[in-house]
């Protein structure tokens, strides 16, 4: 018998992945020499993949809506009926839903059919991007993977593959290898961390109440930025975690913010820059524990990045660089910048994946306190909460009114101990309390 | 530069449907499928008003019901959102072997928006291009409207070039689904021009960029109901 594969095919040189946005093959079906089996998008063009060989499909290994790298293996087709079934339960996508041919059938009645082929409305299986280990003990990688990993002598068998049912990935080898992965590396709270950007920092986010990604009855897979996101806060899991809050007073960082303000300066900048100059002297708070657990990682700049939610679901931490040393108007127009480019998916990896410590803002939302999930490959992210009138007691009994805020610290314990996160904080504090005129100078 | 391509032109005068102008694009990709070294054809018209969905687009962009849409909606085999034509604005569908040109569809993107980049330059207009929204910009404003769809490397679909037509249509459809950057036409920066006095440089233009010796068909060569 013989297995054919279908790739993701290279429709451009400059093109990294493909999106499936349809297969017109089922699993079992049919399929001619020459047929169009799937559909991929990438950018603004369209491109109908064919089987080379005439058969049936056997195994669909990324579903409609999924995204898979050029050359990923994302179907199977065998030359015979009787060689589907065998072809099925050996592909590592066999058990999943993925590759039953029933749920296509079980959707919702068809919408009137227009004369073109109809709004296509099937919920597609969700991408699988959980590491399932493969029961079989045979290894299943990628071209791309199996490439790497031969060039770089990696043992394909010892590592854990990412992709869809346990596929090893060119991602998981670069990993091995200690490669940096060009993968937004965000993490959040249970909600969406939306910063507001504009440059008068009022104006919020125009989301309409209560957004959804998808109708009442739906489901909707998660698209690839969210798909990411997903993999970093499950990878989030694995490191041991503790969160210690402070509140801090605002009266004059707002009295500085009010008078920054009309030079474009946005609280972000403002947060960033304070949270850089404190991170300059708690090296420890910057650092992060390396890739492999040995070793304690000292970055050798301080780069605070922001969580920004995408409108389309997400989100993405643009960096800003050198935030100890960069003044905050720079800081505020490279920050608008950012995020502008970051709504229309132009940054650049380094640009969202470079941060050493990040910063999570909700204030903007009234939210009082809160606490953020820690992106892998930093050591802390900070969420901070709305800054309000409070009742405050002195020492000597007195009682007056501030503006105060509550910040959360989340660490990895590896590398930053309670002492170390609760040293930080009171300088922070201490620095936005007392001192937050040096930020503008 | 090598020896000019052999394509074929097929102009219509008339504002066409959308559907018998898919036809006949399918039919030119079937030729070409059936004999990839045939000639290579475009097709310059202007279509009756009407919206388009590319196949993975969102109809979440439209702001109406789409089993009641005010003017006819076709979801079609290309990448992108929705987008709307109406008269005024110059269509070109090429359909190419695209194994001539490069065999690089990002590639053929950019060269789709360099052939209005150039026409603009011809009207002493700078068009732009945004990193990651395809499509052709003036001064923010969104002119040229860009979608291809290709099987063994024969494209179809192409780009739309709005000229002196009205944009209300547009105000019904987030275009390309891109609710923060507006429709624009070239009218209303050369109040004087027409579609009709810019089909030449378009065609111009596009056999230049694509190396294409432009003819009209041979009686064999017709396409039915054109």
């Amino acid at each position: 018998m013989a297995t054919h594969e279908i790739f993701m095919p290279a429709l451009s040189s400059t093109m990294t992945e493909g999106k499936i946005v349809e297969w017109l093959k089922k699993p079992g079906d049919k399929v001619e020499r020459g047929e169009s089996v799937l559909v991929v998008e990438s950018d603004k063009a369209d491109m109908d993949v064919e089987s080379f060989n005439e058969g049936f499909l056997a195994a669909v290994l990324m579903p409609a809506g999924g995204t898979a790298p050029v050359g990923e293996t994302i179907g199977l087709i065998v030359e015979t009926e009787a060689e589907i079934a065998e072809a099925a339960a050996k592909a590592p996508a066999a058990p999943a839903a993925a590759a039953a041919p029933a749920p296509v059938a079980a959707t919702p009645p068809p919408v009137s059919a227009p004369p073109t082929p109809a709004p296509v409305a099937v919920p597609a299986p969700a991408p699988v991007a959980a590491p399932a280990p493969v029961a079989s003990g045979r290894v299943v990688a990628s071209p791309r993977a199996k490439k790497l990993a031969s060039q770089h002598g990696v043992a394909l068998d010892s590592l854990r593959g990412s992709g869809p049912h346990g596929r090893i990935q060119a991602e998981d080898v670069e990993r091995a290898l200690g490669l940096t992965v060009a993968v937004p590396r965000v993490a959040e709270g249970s909600g969406a961390a939306v910063v507001v950007a504009g440059t008068n920092g009022a104006a919020a986010a125009p989301a309409p109440a209560g957004e959804a990604f998808g109708r009442p009855g739906e489901s909707v897979a998660f698209n690839t930025l969210q798909g990411a996101v997903n993999r970093n806060m499950v990878a989030s899991l694995a490191v041991p975690c503790f969160r210690v809050g402070y509140t801090i007073t605002t009266t004059k960082l707002d009295a500085l913010y009010k008078q920054v303000k009309p030079k474009g300066v946005t609280m972000t900048a403002l947060l960033a820059k304070a949270v850089g100059v404190a991170l300059a002297r708690h090296p420890q708070v910057n650092a992060a524990t390396s890739a492999d657990g040995s070793a304690m990682s000292f970055p050798a700049a301080v780069n605070v990045a922001v969580a920004v939610a995408m409108e389309d679901g997400g989100l993405i931490t643009p960096v800003l660089a050198n935030a100890d040393k960069t003044d905050i108007y720079s800081m505020a127009r490279t920050w608008a910048d950012l995020v502008a480019r970051a709504r229309s998916k132009q940054l650049q990896p380094e640009e969202y994946s470079t941060g050493t410590f990040t910063l999570s803002n909700l204030g903007m939302f009234g939210v009082d306190r809160f606490d953020a999930i820690l992106p892998p490959g930093t050591g802390a992210i900070l969420a901070v909460a709305a800054s309000r009138p409070t009742v405050v007691a002195g020492k000597d009994g007195s009682m007056r009114v501030a503006n105060q805020m509550q910040v959360n610290l989340t660490c990895d314990h590896r590398t930053i101990y309670g002492a170390h996160a609760a040293a930080f904080l009171k300088d922070l504090a201490q620095l936005i309390e007392t001192n937050p005129e040096s930020l503008a100078l | 530069m090598g020896p000019k391509l052999d394509a074929i032109l097929f102009e219509a005068a008339q504002p066409v449907p959308f559907l018998q102008a898919w036809a006949a694009q399918r039919s030119l990709q079937q030729r070409l499928l059936a004999q990839p070294d045939g000639p290579e054809a475009v097709l310059l018209l202007e279509h009756e008003p009407c919206y388009t969905l590319g196949r993975g687009a969102s109809e979440s962009f439209l702001r109406f019901d789409p089993r009641r849409p005010p003017l006819p909606l076709h979801r079609i085999d290309r990448g992108g959102e929705v987008t709307h034509h109406a008269p005024g604005q110059l269509v070109l569908y090429p359909v190419l072997n695209l194994q001539r040109h490069g065999a690089d569809l990002h590639h053929y993107l950019r060269q789709l928006e360099q052939v209005v980049i150039d026409v603009l330059a011809g009207l002493d207009l700078e068009g732009e291009r945004i990193a990651g929204l395809t499509g052709v910009w003036l001064e923010g404003r969104k002119v040229a409207a860009i979608g291809v769809g290709a099987r063994r490397w024969i494209s179809q679909h192409g780009l739309a070039l709005n000229v002196d037509g009205d944009l209300a249509g547009f105000a019904a459809v987030v275009p390309c689904g891109l609710s923060d950057r507006p429709v624009g036409r070239l009218v209303d920066w050369r109040p004087e021009l027409t579609g009709q006095q810019l089909r030449g440089p378009l065609l111009g233009a596009f056999a230049q960029r694509f190396g294409l010796d432009l003819r009209p068909p041979n009686p064999q060569e017709g396409l039915q109901g054109w």
